[in-house]
């Protein structure tokens, strides 16, 4: 079974799910999240590419677990989804919090109206 | 141990030698604000982590005994804990560097972050910073 490639969908459409439906960030609205995304995952090729090229490869990926595809330096393209679930979900998280400790949020602006010190 | 074996963290380490300028010369402050990385960092670590744990008990993958330390905890080869803090810092501090350029530009950027490095970092109560950064968030 393709539990790699079936676990990463699982993982995206949960991270996405989360931050929908409960974290509610709003990081999907904003430019900064996706340019970030894609900077990283541009930045995962060498990266990922280093830890996976089969010539001395560092992580060994059972080959019954995932597709078979395999980009760059021989890294499964599910990789990419695991990175998008894992940086989408500390984004997230990053972005939800900042009325605590951060000037410049929409909370943290709309605290300061209210004339409450965040 | 030979020098290969440190090859898994020596990428790791080379991922967060690269990012530092985002913090130290952009002003990402990612760093500077602790309390809000480990809110952000434990449920991702954990949820990951978790993850991992799995997949390397079902052998879903493995690990080179020639790249790797063989240092674990666990089931988890300690490389891969240094994985799942190090990747997430580098798209947070990938997010607030973008998001500095895109506020101040990339010279506005460059003067507050490396401006920063010198200023002491502003705790509870009124921020000496904040004229540097807008209010207004970008959405």
């Amino acid at each position: 079974m393709p539990w790699y490639s079936i676990l990463t969908v699982v993982a995206v459409v949960v991270v996405v799910a989360a931050e929908l439906l409960w974290i509610r960030s709003g990081v999907f609205r904003r430019p900064a999240y996706w340019i970030a995304i894609g900077i990283c995952a541009t930045f995962q090729i060498p990266v990922d590419g280093w830890l996976t090229k089969l010539s001395s490869v560092i992580v060994i990926y059972n080959p019954e677990v995932f597709s078979g595809i395999r980009i760059f330096w021989d890294s499964p393209i599910e990789d990419w989804g695991f990175g998008f679930a894992l940086m989408t979900l500390a984004l997230a998280l990053w972005v939800r919090q900042s009325d605590d400790d951060s000037v410049g949020s929409p909370a943290a602006a709309t605290a300061a109206e209210d004339g409450v010190r965040s | 141990m030979r020098i290969d074996q440190f090859q898994y963290l020596i990428v790791m380490a080379l991922c967060v030698v690269v990012t530092l300028p985002l913090e130290f010369v952009l002003g990402a402050r990612v760093y500077r604000r602790p309390r809000r990385l480990l809110r952000t960092m434990v449920p991702t670590f954990a949820a990951f982590v978790a993850w991992d744990v799995v997949a390397i008990r079902l052998g879903h993958w493995t690990f080179s005994p020639v790249y790797t330390t063989g240092w674990k905890v666990g089931n988890i080869p300690v490389e891969e804990l240094t994985f799942f803090v190090v990747i997430p810092l580098c798209a947070l501090l990938s997010y607030e560097a973008v998001q500095q350029v895109r506020r101040l530009g990339w010279v506005g950027a460059l003067r507050t972050g490396v401006l920063a490095r010198f200023l002491p970092d502003p705790g509870p109560g009124p921020d000496p910073s904040a004229a540097d950064r807008p209010t207004e968030e970008l959405v």
